[in-house]
C-alpha cells in the first residue's frame, strides 16, 4: 500500500480532499503542516512540564543561574523526597483523595437517583425542579461563594458547621446541575419500552433502576465519575475558605499556603507531585476521557 | 402501597435521612471536659519543615502537661500561622483555637467583633506581666482597656543588608545607610555590580506593600490616620517622599531590578541566594534567611531604620476564643507564661536552643523590661552563636528611636496601599499625587464603614 | 451543550374521569419513590444553590459580619461599591480578561481543532498533548506560570533574549498584565474546547465537504460554508460557557499577581473575595455577587434567546 492511500484513505475524509492529499505537493504540505503542529504541540504543552519536573531537580545555585540548563548538570531527585516530608504532603494528598473520593460517591448516587426519577418515574412538579436545577447552570457559581460559605458555616435549621470537615465538600460538589442533567440526558435516551417490559415482570422502579438502567449507563457513569473527582481535585478558592485548619487543607491549598517558603526546588517538586496523580489517571483512563469528553458535552 | 414497596421507600428516606443526620453530628465542637480536667487547642505549633522547633514545642508542651497533669494541650499545626488572606474567614467562621495566634495587627479587629474572651480577671496570674514593656502590653488591651490577649514578640524594622555586597560595591559594611538618600545611593552602587544583583528591594503584594508604606513612612516621621483614627493621614509630603525615593531608586537609578510584586518569600529568597543587598525587615527574618535561604550570619547585618524618625513596631501573640470556658482561659494562659513569657524557658531556653544549633543572640524578641530584660540579655549574651555585633547598631537605636504602632484595620489599609506601591515600582510614569489621594479616598471610606 | 437545550414542558396527563383506586396508590407510590430517589440531591441544591441565591439578594441590603447584629441598610451597600474607584476596575479587567480570552481560548483551539481533524498520524498524542495541561490543578499552573515570568530570570525572558527578542515585563506591567494571565488561562484549558470542537468536526458529513468540492469550493471556502455553519451549535454554547467562565476568574490572578500591580488584574470574583474576607463587609460583597449574578443571568437570557431565534 502506497503511502498516499494511507494518507487519503485513513478515517473518512474531511477538510482536506483525498486527491490534493494523493498528490505530491498536498504530500509536502500536510507533513510541514504535520511536522509544525507536532513541535508546536510539544513545545506549547510539554517542554513547560518539563521544565517544571527537571526544575525540581536541579540544585538552588542551578536553579538560578542564567542562561538556564536545558538539561540539569547534576540530578537531585533527592529534592523530591525532601519536599514530600518538608511539606507534609502525603497529609495533603490523603485529604485530597478522601474528599475527592466522598464528593464522586456522594455525586454518583445522589446525582443518578436524582436523574432516574426525573426522566423515568416523572413525578409531579418533576418540570419545575428540573428548571430549578438547569437554571443553577446558566448564574455564575462562583460569585455565590459568600452566602455559600455563610451556609457551610452555619447549615440552615441543624446549624451545624461544616467548616474543616470533608462534608463542606461533598454537599455542594453533589448539587451538580451538568453531571446530572448528563445522567438525565442518558436516562431520557434508554426506551420506555424496555421499561414497561421490566415493570411487566414484576420490577419495581428501583429494581429497574439497579438491574437495566445502570449496566446500560455505564460508560456516561465514567464521564461524571471523571467530571466529579477532576473538579474536586483542582478547586483552590473554596476549599481555601472552609479548611482552615492545616491539618485538614487539600493539596491545592497546601501547595499556595507553602510556596515560596520553601527553596524553589522543592516547591517545584511539590507542584509535579500535587499535578501526578491526576495526570497518571488521565493518561491511564485517556481513551475513555477523550471520548466521553467529546460525546458529553456534543449530545447533551 | 404494597408492604415491599413500603419498606423500599422507607430505605430511601433512611438514606435521605442519614444525610441530614451526619450533618446534625458535626454541629458540637468545643473541647471543655468535666472532672477538673480542661483541654485546650493552641494554634501556631512549628511546622514539620521546622524540624528544630517542632521538637522543642512538643517537648514544651510534655513538661508542662507533666507540671500540670489536669490540662491537656492539642497543639494545631497551621502555616502560615496567621495567613491575612484567610484570617477573617477563619474568624467569621468561628474556627479559632482556645488559644490562636494573632498579629498586633489583628487585635483591634478582632475584639471588635467580639471574637475574643475578656481575659482581664486572669491575667494578674501571670508573673511576669510587669516585666513586659508596656507598649506592647497596650496592643493587647481592648477599648475598654481589659486585656485580650498576651503578646509573645515584638519586634522592631530596621534595614537587613548583605554585608559581602556592601564590600564588593566598595562600601563600608560597618556603616550602614543612616537616611534614605544614603540608602539610594549605596543601592546605586550594589546594583552596578551587575550579575542580576538588586541594590533595594521591596514589596508591593499581599498587603506587605502596604506595611512596608508604612514602615516607610513612620520612618520620613509620617502618619498613616490621623490621631482620633478616622482619617488617612498620609497624602503628605511625607507620603510623596516615601514614593519618590522608591520611584528614583526603581526607575532613575535602576537599583530595585525588574521583578516587582514581590512579597516576603521572594525577597528572603533574593537576599538568602546572594543577589539583593538591603531590604527593610525586622531581625526575626536572619534565621529564616538562614534556614530556608542558605544565608549565613557572618554576611548578615540589620541597621536601624533610615532616617532619624520612628520605625514601626509590630509582633504577635496569642488572643482567646470567645467562647472558652473560664478553666481554659486559665489553662491558656498558665501555658502562655509557659512557653511564652517566662525567661529561661520555652521560647527563652537559649541553652537548648543553642544546643540544637538555632540562633541565640539575635536583637529579638523584644519583650521585655528592667531588670528581667538584662537578665534575659545576660542569658542571651552567654549562650550566643551568633555574631551579635552585626546587630549592636540596631539594638542602640533600639533604646533611642520612636517605636510607632500599626494603624487601625491595618489590614484593609495595607490592601489599599498595596496598589499604590506597586504602580509606583511597575509604572514608570506612576502619578503619585493622584495615586495617593485615591488611596486617601479609599482609605476614608474604609474607616467610615467600620 | 446540555445548557442550551430548551425544557420541554410536558404537560402531565390527567384523565377527566375517576381513575380505578389502584391506579392512583400505584401513581401516588411512584411519587414517592420519586421524591425520595430526589430528596438527597435536592437537599444539596437547596441548602448550596437555591438558598445561597436567595440569601446573596437580602445580604446585598444588609450591613452585617455575623457577629453584632445586622441591619437593612438600604442601598448603603451598593453606594459603597460605586464611590469605590476599585469597582470601576474591577469591571474593566474582568471584561478585559474575558475579550482576550474569547480570541485566544476560542479563535486559537476553533484552528487547532480543523487542523488536528486533518491530521491522520499520531492522533492519540496530539490529544493527550492538548489535554495535559488541562488536568493539572490551576493552582499548579498559576504558581509555575508566576516563576516562567520571572522578568529577572524567568523561562519566557530567557527563551526571549537567547532569541534575541525584545523581553516583556509580563504580569509586572499595567499594560501586560491581563493579557499574560489570560496566556495562562487559556494554556491550561484550551485542551478542552479543542477536544469539543473536534467531536463537533468528526460528526460533519464527509459528502457537505465532497459537494462543496464538486461547486469548486476551495479550503478557506469549504471551511467557511461547511465546517463554521456545521459547527456553529456548538461554538455559540462553548462561546457562552466561555464569557460565563472567564467572567469568575479568581484563581490566576490571586496567585501570580495578587491582583496587582496597581489592581491591573483585581477581577469582578476578587473584588468579591476582598470585600468579604480582607475587608469584611459581607453585605457589600453580596451587593457585587448579586450584581455580576445579574449581568451574566441577563447576558445569557438574550444570548439564548438571540441564538435560539437564528436556528
Amino acid at each position: 500500500m502506497s503511502d498516499a492511500r494511507t494518507l487519503a484513505d485513513r478515517g473518512t475524509r474531511s477538510l482536506a480532499s483525498p486527491m490534493a492529499l494523493r498528490s505530491t505537493s498536498g504530500k509536502i504540505t500536510y507533513w510541514i503542516v504535520f511536522c509544525g503542529m507536532l513541535i508546536g504541540f510539544v513545545v506549547a504543552f510539554l517542554f513547560p512540564i518539563y521544565w517544571m519536573i527537571t526544575g525540581a531537580m536541579k540544585s538552588t545555585p542551578e536553579l538560578v543561574t542564567t542562561p538556564p540548563t536545558l538539561v540539569p548538570h547534576q540530578f537531585h531527585p533527592g529534592n523530591y523526597a525532601t519536599a514530600w516530608s518538608d511539606m507534609n504532603l502525603a497529609q495533603y494528598l490523603t485529604n485530597t483523595v478522601i474528599q475527592a473520593g466522598g464528593a464522586w460517591l456522594l455525586q454518583i448516587i445522589l446525582c443518578t437517583a436524582a436523574a432516574y426519577a426525573l426522566s423515568k418515574l416523572k413525578p409531579i412538579f418533576g418540570q419545575v425542579v428540573l428548571g430549578g436545577i438547569i437554571a443553577t447552570l446558566l448564574v455564575p457559581t462562583q460569585a455565590l461563594v459568600v452566602p455559600k460559605y455563610l451556609t457551610a458555616l452555619d447549615v440552615p435549621l441543624i446549624h451545624a458547621n461544616l467548616l474543616n470537615t470533608p462534608l463542606a465538600i461533598w454537599l455542594p460538589a453533589a448539587a451538580n446541575a451538568f453531571n446530572l442533567y448528563l445522567l438525565k440526558r442518558f436516562f431520557d435516551q434508554i426506551p420506555d419500552d424496555l421499561m414497561e417490559a421490566a415493570g411487566l415482570d414484576g420490577a419495581g422502579p428501583l429494581r429497574t433502576l439497579w438491574y437495566i438502567v445502570l449496566p446500560m449507563a455505564r460508560p456516561v457513569l465514567g464521564v461524571v465519575s471523571i467530571f466529579a473527582v477532576v473538579a474536586v481535585w483542582q478547586d483552590f478558592l473554596w476549599p481555601l475558605l472552609v479548611f482552615t485548619d492545616g491539618t485538614q487543607q487539600p493539596i491545592t491549598v497546601g501547595v499556595e499556603q507553602l510556596a515560596g517558603n520553601l527553596p524553589l526546588n522543592e516547591t517545584l517538586a511539590a507542584l509535579v507531585l500535587a499535578s501526578a496523580p491526576l495526570v497518571a489517571v488521565f493518561l491511564i483512563f485517556q481513551r475513555h476521557i477523550i471520548a466521553g469528553l467529546g460525546a458529553g458535552s456534543i449530545k447533551g | 402501597m404494597r408492604t415491599a414497596q413500603f419498606h423500599r421507600f422507607a430505605a430511601l428516606a433512611l438514606a435521605a435521612g442519614a444525610a441530614v443526620s451526619v450533618l446534625a453530628a458535626c454541629s458540637s465542637s468545643t473541647t471543655a471536659s468535666g472532672g477538673g480536667k480542661v483541654s485546650i487547642t493552641v494554634n501556631c505549633e512549628p511546622p514539620t519543615s521546622a524540624a528544630i522547633d517542632r521538637k522543642s514545642f512538643l517537648a514544651d508542651i510534655a513538661a508542662f502537661e507533666k507540671a500540670n497533669p489536669n490540662i491537656t494541650i492539642v497543639p494545631k499545626d497551621e502555616f502560615p500561622c496567621d495567613d491575612p488572606n484567610t484570617f477573617n474567614a477563619k474568624l467569621a467562621g468561628g474556627q479559632m483555637e482556645n488559644v490562636f495566634y494573632v498579629y498586633y495587627t489583628d487585635v483591634a479587629h478582632v475584639v471588635a467583633n467580639g471574637q475574643a474572651a475578656d481575659i482581664n480577671k486572669y491575667v494578674g496570674a501571670v508573673n511576669g506581666l510587669n516585666d513586659i514593656q508596656q507598649s506592647t502590653l497596650n496592643v493587647f488591651k481592648g477599648p475598654n482597656g481589659d486585656y485580650y490577649g498576651l503578646p509573645r514578640t515584638n519586634y522592631s524594622m530596621g534595614l537587613i543588608y548583605n554585608r559581602a555586597l556592601f564590600t564588593q560595591a566598595g562600601l563600608d559594611p560597618n556603616k550602614p545607610p543612616a537616611t534614605w538618600d544614603d540608602v539610594r545611593t549605596d543601592a546605586k552602587a550594589i546594583a552596578a555590580l551587575g550579575k542580576g544583583i538588586v541594590g533595594y528591594a521591596d514589596y508591593s503584594a499581599s498587603n506587605e506593600g502596604g506595611w512596608h508604606f508604612t514602615a516607610e513612612l513612620y520612618s520620613q516621621g509620617g502618619s498613616m490616620v490621623s490621631s482620633d483614627g478616622k482619617q488617612a493621614a498620609f497624602n503628605n509630603d511625607q507620603g510623596k517622599a516615601v514614593l519618590t525615593t522608591l520611584q528614583q531608586m526603581r526607575w532613575t537609578d535602576n537599583s530595585m531590578g525588574a521583578k516587582q510584586l514581590l512579597t516576603i518569600p521572594d525577597v528572603q529568597a533574593m537576599m538568602g541566594a546572594g543577589k539583593l543587598g538591603m531590604y527593610i525587615a525586622a531581625p526575626d527574618n536572619l534565621p529564616t534567611l538562614v534556614k530556608q535561604y542558605q544565608a549565613s550570619y557572618n554576611n548578615l547585618s540589620i541597621a536601624p531604620m533610615p532616617g532619624n524618625n520612628a520605625t514601626l513596631l509590630g509582633g504577635d501573640g496569642y488572643m482567646f476564643n470567645v467562647k472558652d470556658t473560664a478553666d481554659q482561659i486559665q489553662a491558656g494562659i498558665k501555658w502562655l507564661q509557659f512557653e511564652e513569657l517566662t525567661p529561661g524557658v520555652g521560647q527563652f531556653n537559649y541553652q537548648r536552643s543553642a544546643a540544637a544549633g538555632s540562633p541565640v543572640g539575635l536583637p529579638e524578641p523584644d519583650l521585655w523590661k528592667g531588670t528581667t530584660a538584662t537578665t534575659d540579655d545576660q542569658a542571651k549574651a552567654k549562650y550566643a552563636n551568633v555574631p551579635s555585633q552585626n546587630y549592636d547598631q540596631f539594638s542602640n537605636a533600639m533604646k533611642t528611636k520612636e517605636g510607632k504602632i500599626e494603624p487601625p484595620s491595618a489590614q484593609q489599609i495595607y490592601s489599599v496601599l498595596d496598589s499604590v506601591m506597586s504602580a509606583v515600582l511597575t509604572n514608570k510614569g506612576a502619578n503619585i499625587d493622584q495615586l495617593l489621594s485615591n488611596a486617601a479616598t479609599k482609605v476614608n471610606s474604609l474607616l467610615a464603614n467600620q | 451543550m446540555a445548557v442550551t437545550t430548551p425544557i420541554a414542558v410536558r404537560p402531565e396527563v390527567t384523565p377527566a374521569g375517576g381513575r380505578p383506586p389502584r391506579r392512583r396508590s400505584r401513581k401516588l407510590g411512584t411519587n414517592l419513590t420519586a421524591y425520595a430517589l430526589l430528596a438527597g440531591g435536592l437537599l444539596c441544591f437547596a441548602l448550596f444553590s437555591w438558598y445561597p441565591t436567595v440569601r446573596a439578594f437580602l445580604l446585598a441590603f444588609q450591613h452585617t459580619n455575623f457577629v453584632g447584629a445586622s441591619h437593612w441598610v438600604g442601598w448603603a451597600n451598593f453606594h459603597r461599591l460605586f464611590s469605590d474607584p476599585e469597582f470601576a476596575d474591577a469591571w474593566r479587567n474582568s471584561f478585559e480578561f474575558s475579550g482576550v480570552a474569547l480570541v485566544l481560548g476560542f479563535g486559537v483551539p476553533f484552528v487547532m481543532a480543523v487542523v488536528l481533524n486533518e491530521l491522520r498520524h499520531a492522533r492519540t498524542l496530539f490529544r493527550l498533548l492538548v489535554y495535559l495541561p488541562v488536568m493539572i490543578p490551576p493552582v499548579v499552573v498559576a504558581l509555575l506560570w508566576k516563576w516562567f515570568y520571572d522578568p529577572g530570570n524567568g523561562l519566557f525572558n530567557e527563551a526571549l533574549h537567547a532569541l534575541h527578542l525584545p523581553t516583556s515585563s509580563w504580569t509586572n506591567s499595567t499594560s501586560t498584565a491581563i493579557i499574560s494571565l489570560v496566556l495562562v488561562a487559556t494554556w491550561a484549558n484550551l485542551g478542552g474546547t479543542t477536544l469539543i470542537y473536534l467531536a463537533a468536526l468528526q460528526n460533519i458529513p464527509a459528502e457537505l465537504y465532497e459537494a462543496a468540492e464538486l461547486d469548486g469550493a476551495n479550503i478557506f471556502q469549504r471551511v467557511r460554508h461547511v465546517t463554521i455553519p456545521q459547527t456553529r451549535y456548538v461554538m455559540l454554547m462553548l462561546l457562552l460557557l466561555q464569557i460565563v467562565a472567564t467572567m469568575q476568574e479568581f484563581t490566576t490572578p490571586f496567585i501570580i499577581t495578587g491582583g496587582g500591580p496597581q489592581d491591573a488584574t483585581v477581577t469582578v470574583l476578587y473584588l468579591i473575595y476582598k470585600y468579604a474576607f480582607v475587608y469584611f463587609d459581607y453585605g457589600a460583597a453580596c451587593a457585587l455577587s448579586v450584581m455580576l449574578f445579574i449581568f451574566l443571568g441577563i447576558f445569557s437570557a438574550i444570548y439564548l434567546r438571540l441564538t435560539r431565534n437564528t436556528d
